[in-house]
């Protein structure tokens, strides 16, 4: 198991007009093990996973997502948003052992 | 006298073509049961989209979900979810869901949206158990809800 579990990543485009739709993309180092498995000598490997990730913009809640052990390893999403201002774009990725990771990014805008 | 030759390339062009139609009727074919099999919920699923979404109507539409025929991993199937749903604040999409159903949860995440996302688009990545249908639920502000189904068949199975 990666020892980096927790290190988030979040990437913008490289530039960005004001209200334009963008891509971001969320990506988090996290083993997401369902719980099902075993390990080599036959003990169950316990359920560790992000079930919930909340998006902030700016102070507001955009997004929220549920998630199960269903999502891959080292959990990626990419989604939309209306850059309406500059402001920072805040992900934060809590699991189901109490682990909390926070990981922000600056919206600023391209000069035209 | 007529030409011989023009008679025999004749021939062989008409059996080209036949075994050109052949094949692609062959095709044809194996791409219709590539499809899987029909996309009817059983009970199981059934009785998670009620818990879900209650009794209202999911009607097919909206939606488009980009994802491999075969996965080459099970551990790790892209899926890519689109939809043409108006996203503004009076009408938007409050809600992506992702059913699995022959996955251990078969309600495999939710994606709760607000229009300051500006579209309905997602992007991520799941595991499956074995081979199955994906379902992709939408749910709007109006309290609508869309659906879209891809059959996907995995090689490597296994949960991690």
């Amino acid at each position: 198991m990666s020892d980096d579990t927790g290190q988030g990543k979040i990437l913008l485009p490289a530039t960005i007009k004001r209200n334009a739709v963008i891509n971001i993309r969320a990506l988090l180092s996290h083993p997401m093990l369902t719980g099902m498995s075993r390990d080599q000598t036959g003990i169950p490997i316990p359920a560790y996973f992000v079930n919930d990730v909340v998006v902030m913009y700016g102070g507001e809640r955009v997004a929220h997502f549920e998630w199960t052990s269903g999502i891959s390893r080292d959990p990626f999403v990419g989604f939309s948003l209306l850059a309406t201002k500059e402001a920072p774009v805040t992900v934060t990725w809590k699991d189901n052992k109490g682990g909390i990771y926070t990981q922000s990014a600056d919206i600023k805008f391209s000069a035209a | 006298m007529r030409d011989p030759l023009s008679r025999r390339t004749f021939l062989k062009s008409f059996a080209l073509a036949l075994t050109a139609l052949a094949a692609s009727s062959r095709a044809a074919a194996a791409a219709s049961s590539f499809g899987g099999p029909d996309d009817e919920p059983d009970e199981d699923v059934k009785k998670v989209l009620r818990e879900k979404f209650g009794d209202r109507p999911i009607r097919k539409g909206h939606l488009s979900l980009d994802v491999p025929d075969v996965a080459p991993d099970s551990r790790e199937v892209p899926l890519l979810i689109e939809s043409d749903l108006p996203m503004t604040a009076s009408s938007y999409v409050k809600g992506i869901h992702i059913v699995v159903d022959h996955n251990p949860d078969i309600y495999l995440a939710g994606f709760d949206f607000t229009p300051a996302i500006g579209a309905a688009t997602l992007d991520t990545r799941i595991k499956m158990r074995r081979s199955s249908h994906v379902r992709i639920i939408a749910e709007t502000s109006t309290g609508e809800l869309w659906t879209t189904s891809r059959f996907v068949y995995t090689s490597l199975n296994g949960c991690v």
